[in-house]
């Protein structure tokens, strides 16, 4: 067993593109669906969302936050094995011809979805909108990985507008839903700026569906550890999502549990790694 | 007609004060001549007649199997259990045995009942210690051709794994396609190692790695594969994907952190040994003072590894003390070991500090009725009083649900309002050549009535196939 990466490449200072083959997984991966992987025996299951699925591989964006997306950084290169890689998990989003798609995001995850998603769209024959927002130039990623290649509109935004627009996607959403007719808005990236999202497009009535990230274990439905309030009911992100009307989320909740449940041990956890990577020379 | 002795030949337990800070098992088990002594308490009643044998849900030939053990020969004990139960060391670990074989026996009206589960498991673990598993495993090589046919095994649980093993015995090829890194099911997730070591897991993998049996761990079905390609590859499937949806209370500040359903809490602990974090990944985070709500297995697994994290532990439970469904000896180790009990308390809403963790449990209290429900337990109703239980840390277990996975994708599986999946009395769901067992088609059951259906299962497959080929 063991699940060869077959590439690795830096995206920005602080994420990377890392390649799996994984042949069960890419036949019948859909957009809307993740992976989970885990590095070694000792690993965590780590759930990741899909850049691409061809010829038997999955590719993936990971941004290096702690011990696992660090680990895999420094420790694994191509022709290393991952122990575990299981999916596609969670539901597919409906493909079809809507009209005008955009998809907006603003970190890692969701520029990975950001292409995958607006590639499908496209061959369904939609006009598709990317809006991709980067924190500054440095932190752009290389053209080849950018959406715009499946995009009939592109805007690229930097918060500080080094390169592209100056500010963020929620800005160009703005302007675009002012301007133009935008039939469904997809987007992934940080819980809070979707939140932000959710009430933007409210008024408006434009269907609008995120990648609601939570904290989660198996990612099939068995846990609850990435339970979320949809519309007033507990629902499973994993199983039920991870995308979701952004409309119906509770997103302060979500949000908390993202970033708090285990704060205290990702800290520890990532400290400790840090410490083993310096005596080892590496960083 | 032999003596009868009314009391037990007790079996070695690790003292509290030592068990506590570890997760190593509990119970020791027999030695050789401790389970000769006890067998010795059998009346060795017909088999006939005998209540164990009825009392147990596969039938297996107690009395004779006993016999055995009298007279030291484990391998016979050992072929006949085997007849029934291809799984002793984890039902003889596990079975709710005062509610089954040992509820029903004869020595038990005026004494204790002689400790068939204890036996069960001593002849398991002595024939796997000293090779005696092994030489009756050669018996079977012979028949482990693979040629009869291929069948899928969907899920690697007790009924998983029972039914691979008896179709590659009867000369079929078999892969099991189970979800998650690692099968066993409820056995490597839920039922943590101070009850089952997981050494015993890995040894009954091993025998069915042995039989031929392919295991393919990350495959979900319905997701990775779909039943429809499965079919056209096998002559045919089996469906053993549990009950493994945690259900949660549908009541304020469910979203709290520090609120675990037992699966969460229970797969972060057995199956990803957060116990051992940062040695292992993942992490678990718990509190000073934890609520278990439940009174199953479920909860008493969780409450005693809490315990083993360190933390103080109430167990609160709506019903009675009597109406408790967990494992007489679970109960009664979860006590030694400190758990605290409070009965006739409804959860009715979490309360959270200011950073949305949990801090409190509102419960209120019930009271019981004459009445009985359906399980013959006691109604209860509440009473309109309300008493606040300090919490930092709060698991749920107060049941699973099928997972709905395989079902949302193979829309012509027939199910059961509950979810679970209809089946015909050969355990031949709606989808012809698709069997199903174990908690998939009971809701939460048990390891044994998992093992029970596997097995059936497994003949009625024989049957299904050989008559699929003989009509074409
Ligand atoms: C559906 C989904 C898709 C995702 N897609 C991507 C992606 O494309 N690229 C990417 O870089 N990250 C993605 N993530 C997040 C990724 O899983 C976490 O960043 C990763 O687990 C961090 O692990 P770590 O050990 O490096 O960091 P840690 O220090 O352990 O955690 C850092 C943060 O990551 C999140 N996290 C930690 N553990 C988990 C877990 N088991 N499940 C989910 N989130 C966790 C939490 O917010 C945590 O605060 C996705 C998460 C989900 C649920
Ligand atoms: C914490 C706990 C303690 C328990 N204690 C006891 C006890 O002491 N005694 C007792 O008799 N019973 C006990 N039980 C109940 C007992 O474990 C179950 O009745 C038994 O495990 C059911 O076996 P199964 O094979 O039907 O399903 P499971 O053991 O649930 O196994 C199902 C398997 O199928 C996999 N699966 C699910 N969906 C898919 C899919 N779509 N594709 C691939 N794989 C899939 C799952 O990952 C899992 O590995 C306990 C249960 C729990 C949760
Ligand atoms: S399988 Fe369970 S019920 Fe049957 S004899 Fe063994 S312990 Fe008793
Ligand atoms: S991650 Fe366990 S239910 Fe979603």
């Amino acid at each position: 067993m063991g699940y060869r990466i077959t590439a690795k490449e830096d995206l920005s200072p602080i994420d990377y593109f890392v390649e799996v083959e994984a042949p069960h997984v890419a036949k019948t991966w859909k957009p809307g669906q993740f992976v989970v992987f885990i590095l070694h025996e000792r690993g965590e299951r780590i759930p990741m969302s899909v850049y691409k699925a061809e010829n038997g591989r999955i590719g993936m964006f990971i941004r290096k936050l702690g011990k696992t997306s660090m680990q895999l950084y420094y420790e694994y290169n191509p022709g290393d094995e991952l122990w575990s890689f299981v999916g596609p998990l969670g539901k597919p989003i409906k493909v079809k011809n809507y009209g005008r798609v955009a998809f907006v995001s603003d970190a890692v995850c969701g520029q990975a979805e950001n292409y995958a998603t607006l590639k499908a769209m496209r061959e369904a024959g939609n006009h598709t909108i990317s809006v991709q927002t980067f924190e500054d130039r440095e932190r752009v990623y290389p053209e080849k990985f950018l959406a715009r290649e499946v995009a009939d509109e592109y805007y690229l935004t930097t918060l500080d507008g080094s390169v592209g627009l100056k500010g963020h996607y929620l800005d160009v959403v703005k302007e675009l839903i002012e301007k133009d007719k935008v039939d469904v808005i997809f987007a992934g990236g940080k819980l809070g700026s979707l939140a932000k999202l959710a009430e933007l497009t409210r008024p408006y009535g434009i269907p609008t569906y995120a990648t609601v990230r939570q904290i989660m274990v198996d990612g099939t439905g068995m846990c609850g550890s990435c339970r979320v309030l949809y519309d007033g009911e507990v629902k499973f992100a994993c199983r039920d999502g991870p995308v979701f009307d952004a409309h119906k989320i509770d997103w302060e909740d979500a949000i908390r549990r993202n970033a708090e449940r285990f704060a205290e041990q990702e800290r520890l956890a990532k400290e400790r790694y840090l410490e083993y990577l310096r005596a080892k020379g590496v960083i | 007609m032999p003596k009868l002795i009314k009391e037990r030949v007790p079996t070695p337990e690790r003292p509290v004060e030592e068990r506590v800070k570890d997760f190593g098992e509990v119970n020791l088990g027999y030695t050789f001549e401790l389970a000769v002594k006890e067998a010795e308490r059998c009346l060795q009643c017909p088999e006939n007649y005998a209540p164990c044998i009825k009392g147990c849900p596969v039938h297996i030939n107690i009395p004779a199997f006993i016999a055995k053990i009298k007279e030291g020969d484990i391998k016979g004990a050992l072929r006949i259990i085997w007849n029934d139960n291809t799984l002793p060391a984890i039902t003889g670990r596990v079975c709710p045995q005062e509610d089954q074989c040992e509820g029903a026996c004869v020595v038990g009206k005026v004494g204790d009942a002689v400790n068939i589960g204890k036996l069960e498991r001593f002849v398991a673990d002595y024939a796997r210690k000293h090779g005696i598993e092994e030489e009756l495993l050669c018996e079977f090589e012979e028949t482990c051709t693979g040629e009869r046919g291929k069948v899928a095994v969907v899920g690697a649980g007790p009924a998983g794994l029972t039914c691979a093993g008896e179709l590659a015995k009867m000369g079929y090829k078999v892969t099991i396609f189970e979800a998650l890194h690692k099968p066993g099911g409820v056995l490597i997730y839920g039922i943590p190692e101070f009850r089952l070591p997981k050494e015993i897991l890995d040894h009954e993998l091993a025998k069915l790695k042995r039989l031929g049996v392919e295991v393919k761990t990350d495959h979900v079905v319905g997701k990775t594969v779909t039943l429809e390609e499965l079919l056209e590859e096998y002559d045919a499937v089996f469906i053993g994907t549990g009950a493994g949806t945690p259900k949660l209370l549908n009541i304020p500040g469910i979203l709290l952190d520090r609120i675990y359903s037992a699966n969460e809490f229970l797969t972060r602990i057995n199956l990803m040994k957060a116990y051992e974090f940062p040695e292992y990944d993942t992490p678990i985070s718990i509190g000073k003072k934890t609520v278990v709500i439940g009174a199953g297995n479920t909860a008493m697994d969780a409450a005693r590894s809490a315990l083993r994290l360190g933390s103080e532990v109430t167990i609160a439970y709506r019903r009675g003390r009597e109406d408790m469904t967990a494992r007489a000896e679970e109960i009664q180790h979860a006590e030694e070991e400190g758990v605290k009990f409070e009965f006739f308390l409804n959860p009715v809403e979490f309360i959270g500090d200011e950073n949305g963790r949990v801090k409190a449990v509102k419960f209120e209290k019930m009271r019981p009725l004459e009445e009985r429900d359906a399980r013959g337990k006691r109604k209860i109703v509440g009473t309109g009083e309300y008493v606040t239980l300090e919490a930092d840390t709060v698991i749920i277990a107060i049941g699973l649900e099928p997972n709905k996975i395989i079902t949302e994708e193979a829309r012509g599986l027939k199910t059961n309002p509950n979810g679970t999946l209809v089946v015909d009395e050969n355990l031949m769901t709606s989808i012809p050549g698709v069997f199903a067992g174990g908690d998939a088609i009971r809701g939460e059951a048990t390891v044994i009535l998992a093992m029970g259906d596997g097995k059936r299962a497994a003949k009625a497959i024989d049957e299904y196939i050989r008559s699929k080929k003989a009509s074409a």
